[in-house]
């Protein structure tokens, strides 16, 4: 299966009062066509800038220190800027958390659709009027033909995000990338709109990178799941696997820490001490060391690097042996 | 219905409607509950369903249209401003944004003192020291004392905005999506923290949410609402395992749990077109696969249906159980 | 990062330019009023670095007394502005309903006149001094100044922190002294610079056309229409005070601007 996306050893800094400090550390993953995956983090994870250096959206004072992301195996952080905005939006299409911010509020949503049609193709304006109404019918916006001429404060969040996802897919991507995409939602809205994007993916083969704080979400709409944690990714497994068996410290309490109508109300949830490490204040070694209930002498002193561990890839010296005790402590 | 705790507080058919650019909005219509001593009600329901709203009537902040609002025995609607704001020596509030809900000019120690300060508590070395106990209590740092909101996480801003609300010793606290703004694992942490306080402090929670995991985890009991209206009323169990009303249910199912079962629980429901209702008719309707059809639920005004001492519900075709 | 804004160069040039015209007596070389005929029409050399006008007077020590009168009145337009203009928003701001319709409406009608013309008509009534000057013009730029603090005010009392600040209990009178004003501080200072380079150029202008301080006091405005005659041969007369003028208000709108862009920094985050 070849790779609708791929990304070797990114880096990315932020200037700090003691020079430069890095918020993403090597980070190196890709996503096969047509795979959901979920990449899961908390705040200051670096989930967030992954994304906007997928659609080269960094700008200073951020900055990609090092790092090749290959889209559909052509790289794109060295290509000519000029050449990669025919991309940007039309082989790689990213929707954000707000809607409302997404989309011009003096435009109406059906010119805004048409912009995007008309750039990323040759249709004139007729055509691409028709193509636009197609678009709303095919993410389920009902009367698109009478809708295409709202404006964005005409309508609900749920909807607006369709449309957002509409002139996403306008260009006919291959990755599409949803950064906290339901996150604003309403829960029945969350489940629909997750409903369609799994839909239309399926559809036209696309890959998804779903980036959430919700686990629920990620847990039921990815096939993989990815965990940073603080800049670093720490695990990447089926969802099957992080979820049933989780073998990284942080992973583990990350999933115990979460609070649904399964958790025992009985007692205290499993949180993690402490937080998340400043981007000025690394820790030497492995950066969740400070936090880990199963930190080692040799974890503060090198930096564990991201390999296979029997069937999944984590980021952690004594993975082997508490992926023994996991299969142990069912 | 009377129970063996105390009520402290408590909302009595209360409305609140607002004229809007398309007509009045209910933004509560007849809500009745109350707060039992020591314990937490949750509030639970999407954006739009008033919550939030019932909050605002409840601490004074906002006056309702009609119906009657009680705190520690006072009737709000009929205290004069001066009363009402030392009656707020009792019901303190957290609000969901930690940062926007502390000033940022101002210092942790001037933040959590405000309120010693506006009822005129101590002097300035016991305050002082009241305010490191505070610190202390919800698992800060004097150290953070002179620091600013900007300088500290999401989580400790929540955590020194909870000391704020504890300064005064209030009876009752009002969570208004309290955790909802929080990463994962510093909701775990400010969830126990807050089950802690409330056990040591015999402390009374109104806890307005719209994530139903952590409304099961806090609460005694649940009221859901919906575009204004409790639609259900219970204990625990009776939500979660027995729900009636369609939109709990509805709820209930498109909340995605963190488990790997194959089976994807996200489940696609009725669009939501506004529809105006028609007077006490279910204003559910319009979203509801089993009322689309039926002429009762059209026409026929609502009536609480009380199914046991402790589950209530607004519906005229509820969901059957065994 | 905290830039410092206080140390910036245009906030070291307002303080150099105040200090040197409010030291005038101690720094100009000359009596500004002293004729010496001998001299007049010279160009700038080194007795008369500015040159001399044609009584002989000393540009020099004309432009720093000149300065001085400039500043001092645009100053107290300044503070007097402030103080109207922040009083009319926050009690605009504050109490809202009809008593914010009618002060905001009376603020456009204000805004509205001429300003040229509305000076013509108060100067005609009560004369052109030092005092009457900087209320007339404080007047002129109250409005702008009230726009500003009555939707910075709104803006802060619809904030979570106000809304905390009510529910821990504070009185509402204590409300926008403690709580607010702290808030819409740096915002203030922006239409305080803002409001001292139009002041300036208020003056200016009024000076020039003969509705501001009249001969045998000079402003930098009557320098300048004094010297706009003889602006072909002796183009002296005009240059320098209007470089004056032209230095000062743009120190005072780029200490605004930078001001601005400082609390817009610190407000977005990556």
């Amino acid at each position: 299966m070849t790779s609708a996306l791929v990304v070797k050893g990114l880096s990315l800094s932020v200037p700090s009062a003691n020079g430069r400090v890095t918020v993403i550390d090597d980070l190196t993953f890709d996503i096969p066509a047509g795979r959901r995956v979920g990449l899961v983090g908390e705040s200051g994870s670096g989930k967030s800038l992954t994304a906007y250096s997928l659609m080269r959206l960094i700008k200073e004072p951020v900055r990609i220190e090092k790092g090749e992301i290959f889209l559909d195996g052509q790289e794109i952080l060295g290509m000519d800027i000029k050449k990669f905005r025919h991309l940007r939006g039309n082989d790689i299409s990213m929707i954000y958390q707000d809607p409302m911010s997404a989309l011009n509020p003096i435009m109406r949503i059906g010119a805004q659709i048409i912009e995007s049609i008309q750039l990323h193709s040759d249709l004139n304006r007729a055509q691409a009027r028709k193509a636009a109404i197609e678009l709303l019918a095919s993410v389920g916006i009902p009367e698109p033909d009478r809708r295409i001429d709202s404006y964005p404060f005409e309508m609900s969040g749920g909807m607006l995000q369709r449309v957002v996802i509409a002139i996403a897919l306008s260009g006919e991507p291959k990755v599409l990338i949803a950064d906290e995409a339901t996150t604003a939602l309403d829960v029945t809205t969350q489940a629909r709109v997750l409903t369609l994007i799994d839909k239309l993916a399926a559809e036209r083969g696309l890959s998804v990178l779903l980036i959430t704080h919700d686990l629920g979400v990620a847990a039921q709409f990815s096939d993989e799941l990815m965990v940073m944690y603080a800049g670093k990714l720490v695990e990447r497994g089926s969802v099957n696997q992080i979820f049933s068996n989780a073998v990284h410290p942080y992973t583990k309490a990350l999933l115990n820490s979460h609070c649904d109508y399964t958790t025992d109300v009985n007692k205290p949830i499993n949180s993690i001490a402490g937080q998340p490490p400043r981007p000025d204040n690394r820790p030497t070694g492995c950066v969740f060391s400070p936090r880990c209930a199963h930190v080692q002498p040799e974890c503060r002193e090198k930096v564990p690097q991201i390999e296979m561990v029997h069937d999944r890839l984590t980021a952690c010296f004594r993975a082997g042996e508490l992926l023994e005790l996991g299969a142990v402590n069912k | 219905m009377t129970s063996q705790t105390d009520s402290v507080a408590s909302l009595s058919g209360v409305s609140r409607t607002f004229k809007g650019k398309t007509g009045t909005v209910h933004a509560l219509d007849n809500v009745t509950f109350d707060l039992k001593a020591g314990k937490t009600l949750a509030l639970v329901g999407e954006s739009g369903s008033g919550k939030t709203t019932a909050a605002r009537v409840l601490l004074g902040l906002d006056q309702p249209s009609s119906g009657k609002i009680e705190v520690l025995g006072r009737n709000l609607g009929s205290l004069k401003y001066e009363e009402l704001r030392l009656l707020r020596r009792e019901i303190q509030v957290v609000q969901q944004d930690p940062f926007s809900q502390l000033n940022r000019r101002h210092s942790v120690e001037r933040i959590i003192s405000s309120p010693l300060i506006a009822f005129n508590i101590g002097d300035k070395q016991s305050r002082r020291k009241q305010v490191i106990d505070l610190l202390k209590a919800v698992g800060l740092e004097e150290e953070h004392l002179n620091r600013r909101p900007h300088e500290l996480s999401g989580g400790q801003c929540q955590r020194v905005a909870i000391a704020r609300a504890l300064a005064v010793d209030p009876k009752i606290v009002v969570l208004d999506e309290a955790v909802s703004a929080l990463d994962v694992s510093v909701r775990a942490q400010v969830l126990n923290l807050l089950r802690e306080i409330q056990a040591s402090r015999g402390l009374t929670y109104l806890f307005i949410t719209h994530d139903l995991g952590v409304a099961h985890y806090v609460a005694d009991e649940i009221a859901v609402m919906f575009r204004g209206r409790i639609v259900e009323r219970g204990n625990r169990d009776d939500v979660f395992k027995q729900s009636r009303h369609h939109y709990t249910t509805g709820l209930l199912s498109s909340v995605p749990l963190a488990s790997p079962t194959a089976e994807k629980r996200i489940s696609g429901q009725v669009q939501s077109l506004p529809s105006p209702v028609e007077g006490d008719a279910c204003n559910y309707r319009s979203r509801c696969a089993v009322g689309l059809d039926r002429e009762d639920c059209k026409s026929l005004p609502m009536q609480i249906t009380q199914g046991s001492s402790t589950h209530s519900w607004l519906c005229h075709s509820p969901v059957v159980r065994p | 990062m905290k830039f410092k804004w206080r140390y910036s160069f245009s906030g070291f040039l307002i303080l150099l330019i105040l200090g040197i015209c409010l030291a005038a007596p101690i720094l100009a070389p000359y009596d500004p009023n002293a004729i010496a005929v001998a001299d007049a029409f010279s160009g700038p050399t080194a007795k008369n670095w500015m040159g001399a006008d044609d009584l002989g007077r000393d540009s020099f020590s004309r432009i720093l007394y000149g300065g001085r009168i400039t500043i001092l009145i645009a100053m107290a337009a300044t503070l007097i502005a402030l103080l109207i203009g922040t009083t009319w928003g926050l009690i605009a701001g504050v109490r809202r309903g009809w008593v914010d319709e009618f002060l905001m409406r009376t603020a456009d009608a204000t805004m509205a006149i001429p300003q040229i013309l509305f000076a013509l008509v108060c100067v005609s009534a009560v004369g052109a001094s030092i005092i009457s000057l900087p209320i007339v013009v404080g007047i002129l730029l109250s409005p702008t100044t009230a726009r500003m603090a009555r939707s910075a005010v709104v803006t802060e009392l619809s904030s979570d922190y106000v809304t905390a600040a009510i529910a821990s209990g504070t009185k509402r009178s204590k409300l926008i002294l403690s709580e607010v004003m702290p808030n819409i501080a740096p915002q203030l200072l922006v239409q305080l610079s803002i409001n001292a380079a139009a002041a300036v150029m208020l003056e200016a202008t009024l000076s020039f056309i003969g509705l501001g301080i009249q001969p045998p006091n000079a402003s930098w405005g009557t320098l300048m229409l004094q010297g706009y005659a003889k602006i072909w041969n002796t183009y002296w007369f005009v240059f320098f005070p209007a470089l004056a003028v032209t230095i000062t208000i743009l120190a005072f709108n780029a200490y605004g601007e930078r001001i601005r862009v400082t609390m817009d920094s610190r407000r977005s985050s990556v």
